[in-house]
């Protein structure tokens, strides 16, 4: 993957070193109080009130704003001054679509159909779903937002041969819903989580603005022995964060004949 | 499924290599990692006729896909080793 040029406001500030050291100081001030003391939609100190108490430049005090605006925790409004960000969106990873999750959380989910349709499965894909290559499965992109607000890119593979009319009234709603209507209700799955950088088309079509981190996800979803679908989504980075529950883990198993052999060589 | 429940602990043991080839298996969620002597003798395609979703290899680790049932699977690992 090639990165992307960053817009100005995500790049690091070309500043002599000791403005830089400053602007540290001032950032570090500000995602602090963000942090501990101001909750979302609360205004930021002026960058007058800033200027005096740290004695440095407004540019300085410019630059730190713009690195935590890049970092989406504060936005800045023309002509109003430097808020709060809403918080990110934390999720745990469950078996359960985008929708499901939104709408759990009392906000209105949207979906923008990017592209469907039945094609032959790429080879990667078949390996996922257990399928020869070239077998049909139906291929779904969407845009996904929440409130009106674009959270994240999906894009889906399902065989055909479960669900072959799938797609004959359009794409349906819910992926997982299909699936169940069809007696394929998801049972169980694996997400596999990775870092990156957003394209300059997955930019555009998230409305990234700042930070170009992203969250992809690739998931394989089972209905017990069935590969229903193999899906991957990109979550803006800026808006998410996930949470994972954790157990204790469960005992390593180790043969007897080397148990045994441990016994005697520590006692 | 192509192995009964019952002999599916067997059949991915025999798949690995069988006991000799076994250092150690940490049962996850979904997942048997699997610490073997020779990689070598790991038999990927037994090990998905015996019912598993996936099989990675990397290096002496065997990561091998066994989806909800990995606790079962385990428990009767642990007796047959």
């Amino acid at each position: 993957m090639t990165i992307p040029a960053a817009p100005a406001a995500d790049a690091p500030p070309a500043t002599p070193h000791r403005a830089g050291h400053k602007y540290q100081a001032v950032r570090a001030y500000l995602a602090d109080l963000i942090e501990n003391e101001l909750a979302e939609g609360d205004a930021l100190p002026s960058e007058r009130a800033l200027t005096d108490r740290f004695g440095v430049s407004r540019m300085t005090v410019r630059q730190a704003l713009d690195s935590l605006a890049a970092d989406g925790v504060l936005v800045r409004e023309q002509g109003r001054g430097t808020f709060v960000a809403p918080a990110r969106v934390d999720f745990e990873m469950r078996l359960t679509t985008f929708g499901e999750d939104v709408r759990r959380r009392g906000m209105a989910p949207g979906t923008r159909v990017l592209d469907a349709a039945t094609v032959p499965a790429p080879t990667r894909v078949a390996e996922q779903l257990a399928l020869e290559p070239g077998e049909p499965v139906h291929e779904v992109r969407r845009l996904r937002s929440a409130d009106g607000v674009p959270m994240s890119l999906e894009h889906a593979w399902l065989p055909a041969r479960l669900l072959p009319a799938m797609l004959d009234d359009g794409v349906p709603e819910s992926l997982y819903g299909a699936l169940r209507a069809a007696g394929y209700a998801p049972t169980w799955g694996e997400d596999t989580i990775s870092a990156s950088v957003a394209t300059p088309d997955e930019a555009t079509l998230l409305q990234m603005q700042g930070s170009l981190a992203l969250l992809r996800t690739r998931r394989r979803t089972y209905a017990e022995d069935t590969a229903v679908m193999y899906s991957q989504a990109s979550y803006r980075g800026d808006r998410y964060s996930v949470v994972v529950p954790l157990r204790e883990a469960k005992p390593t198993i180790v043969p007897r004949a080397a148990r045994d052999a441990d016994g005697r060589t520590d006692r | 499924m192509t192995v009964p429940d019952a002999a599916r602990a067997a059949a991915i043991l025999d798949g690995l290599g069988g006991v000799d080839n076994v250092d150690e298996i940490d049962p996850c969620t979904t997942r048997l990692r699997t610490l073997v002597k020779d990689p070598a003798r790991v038999d990927a395609a037994a090990l998905r006729h015996a019912g598993a979703y996936g099989v990675m290899v990397s290096g002496r680790v065997v990561q091998v896909v066994v989806g909800p049932h990995a606790d079962t699977i385990a428990s009767d690992l642990a007796e047959l080793l």
